[in-house]
């Protein structure tokens, strides 16, 4: 630990010390009469408003993760990594369609998690199964990559890092670990919705002020997008292609677009995401966040704009090559070169305290799922409210070590690849959920077929793709019919076929349908407002 | 994504709604619309400028589905849609 920077440090500390604070505060703030339930624990009493859940959603969904790879993506190859952007845009009206029913038929049988829906729309034990493990699967390796996003924050920082002690170099990540696990277990849902506040107001800041202050010193926008136009043109000696470009060229459209559109209709599909939504008070709480939730996505694009200030700076550049040409440090580089220490400090804060707040949802969401999809559904159908929280008090800390133990033991590579196979597996519940919210048409048979078809091509496709000096897993897009696409959405594409094709065959087979709990086929009895539903306090 | 306006409401309603999602969607999706460099705004290609206008843009669009939405009169009389704290 050499080359510390103690005012920085000092500044990462102290913030994450009040984050601690308002972590286990968050247990008393407007505490439940009965705080042993799922309702509460998991889903902070289903009463969050539309301030509330605006921070909670934002806080959620744009995680540190997201904040250090994408203008990694954009400072690696440039115009490629902003289909992030056209993602974030496109995810909010495709949510405005879907999500509001998906709200409305959760409260009205108290679900707390899409698996759930899907075995109660369905009937089917299975399809609730299929769904929660392809959430909790999809999640542990978000939920490492979260660290990722802290480590490189340390590494910058020259904390950890550079110790040849195993132990001493992970012990920051550790204590972090710990101390998140802690007020997670003790306040649930409540302690990530306020923290959330404190990330958001740093993220805002430090964003606002970079994009002022950075491109002024770098000598202006022209400036900036002249260098990464530069780097981008040159040949990469490994490919013997252009690095990337500045624009999208005609045969990477197929790409962009893809990848937008699948990472968008698989956001939702996580279960952290789902938490945010069914934590809402009120169906109108989701349609008027989704009108303001775009502001993060601002934020995102003005964020996937950093690739090309750091590719600007000549110290960001020789700071990448000096640790092995990784590019996930170009944005703690870009703070530390073009901040004075103590705003370097805020930034380096936003981030890491950005990676707490979605791993303690996602944490919480997947012991959800797994408290009611497969202990309640399983092994104990008579649970009590009480010991349902107590085991997804539980399930959330295994979710947590096991991430850690992902991020710590496993190489960064794996746990990257695992979260590009996580986004195609995530997206292949969508059929039993979304579609399920507007038709029964489908047999819950055909649905797990379709499911497990798509999860076999996409997992194989994506074996096979090789990519950044990797033989497998290189990339997330593959060629399909002549054009390079998201993995994912082309074994959604398959899923569909699937289910589609077995539909008929199994009725005609007179293999039988399962009960509908939802009732959500009656017209009498679609939720619109939830207002004839009970507040979910029965277990279905 | 037929029916993607909810069910239940006015047809010159759900009609509106489905056409300004459309237009928020495929703004989005059909690349070739923005996969060029000119014309600049200040030093920003068009890729950038138009991607980042377009996201107050579709939020514009989201808030004018929910304000229809709302405007609705078989909204409007569920007391529970308009309701404060419910328990």
């Amino acid at each position: 630990m050499s080359h510390v920077n103690t005012v920085a440090f000092t500044i990462v500390v102290v913030s994450f010390l009040a984050v601690t604070v308002i972590g286990f505060a968050a247990a008393r703030w407007h505490p439940a009469e009965d705080p042993m339930h799922l309702n509460e624990w998991g889903l902070g009493g289903r009463g969050f408003g539309t301030f509330v859940s605006w921070f909670l959603l934002g806080g959620d969904l744009y995680t540190a993760y997201t904040f250090i790879a994408v203008p990694a993506l954009v400072y690696a190859v440039g115009a490629a990594g902003f289909y992030a952007l056209s993602y974030t845009i496109l995810v909010w009206p495709i949510v405005f369609i879907f999500a509001p029913r998906l709200w409305s038929a959760a409260r009205a049988r108290g679900y707390v998690t899409p698996a759930e829906f899907a075995r109660g729309r369905y009937g089917s034990q299975g399809l609730g199964l299929a769904v929660a493990l392809t959430g909790i699967l999809a999640t542990m390796p978000y939920i490492a990559l979260q660290l990722v996003g802290i480590e490189s924050v340390l590494t910058v920082m020259g904390v950890g890092g550079s110790s040849g002690n195993a132990f001493v170099k992970d012990l920051p990540l550790i204590i972090a670990f710990i101390v998140l696990a802690a007020y997670t277990y003790l306040a649930g849902l409540r302690a990530p919705a306020l923290i959330a506040f404190v990330k958001d107001a740093l993220i805002y800041v430090t964003v606002i002020v970079a994009i002022i202050y950075i491109p002024a010193r770098l000598g202006g926008w022209g400036h900036i997008f002249g260098a990464a136009s530069e780097h981008l043109k040159t040949v990469n000696p490994t490919t013997g292609k252009p690095f990337g470009s500045l624009i999208v060229t005609p045969s990477g459209e197929w790409a962009y677009a893809s990848l937008a559109l699948g990472s968008a209709l698989a956001l939702f599909m996580y279960p952290h995401a789902a938490t945010g939504v069914f934590a809402a008070r009120e169906r109108k709480v989701i349609r008027r966040n989704v009108a303001m939730l775009p502001a993060y996505s601002l934020v995102l694009g003005l964020i996937a704009l950093f690739g090309y200030m750091a590719r600007a700076t000549p110290a960001v550049n020789a700071g990448v090559k000096a640790h092995g040409g990784n590019s996930q440090l170009s944005v703690p580089l870009l703070f530390e070169h073009m901040f004075p220490s103590w705003f370097a400090g805020i930034g380096y804060s936003a981030i890491i305290i950005g990676a707490l707040v979605p791993a303690a949802i996602m944490s919480i969401a997947a012991a959800n799922l797994f408290t009611r999809s497969i202990y309640n559904e399983f092994f104990n159908p008579d649970a009590t409210p009480a010991q349902e929280t107590r085991v997804a008090r539980l399930a959330s800390l295994v979710m947590k070590v096991g991430a850690l133990g992902f991020a710590l033991e496993l190489n960064k590579t794996f746990s990257i690849n695992l979260q590009l196979l996580g986004g195609i597996w995530i997206l292949q519940t969508f059929p039993a959920i979304v579609i399920g919210l507007y038709t029964s048409w489908f047999h819950r048979f055909a649905l797990i077929t379709g499911w497990a078809s798509g999860m076999v091509y996409g997992t194989v496709q994506a074996y096979r793709t090789p990519g950044g000096g990797q033989a497998h897993f290189g990339a997330s897009t593959a060629p399909v019919f002549g054009h390079v696409i998201y993995i994912a959405i082309a074994a959604f594409a398959v899923n569909l076929v699937v289910a589609v094709v077995l539909t008929p065959l199994f009725r005609a087979l007179r293999l039988p349908n399962g009960y509908d709990e939802t009732q959500l086929s009656q017209p009498s009895a679609d939720p619109a407002d939830g207002s004839a539903a009970t507040t979910g306090t029965q277990v279905p | 994504m037929a029916q993607s306006a909810p069910t239940g409401k006015r047809p010159v309603t759900r009609v509106a709604i489905t056409v300004l999602l459309l237009v928020a969607i495929g703004g989005t999706l059909v690349v070739p619309i923005y996969a060029r460099s000119m014309p600049k705004l200040g030093d920003f290609p068009f890729f950038y400028w138009y991607q980042l206008i377009l996201v107050p843009a579709v939020a514009v669009l989201c808030w004018l589905c929910s304000v229809l939405l709302r405007a609705e009169p078989t909204a409007a009389a569920r007391p529970a849609d308009d309701g404060e704290m419910r328990k």
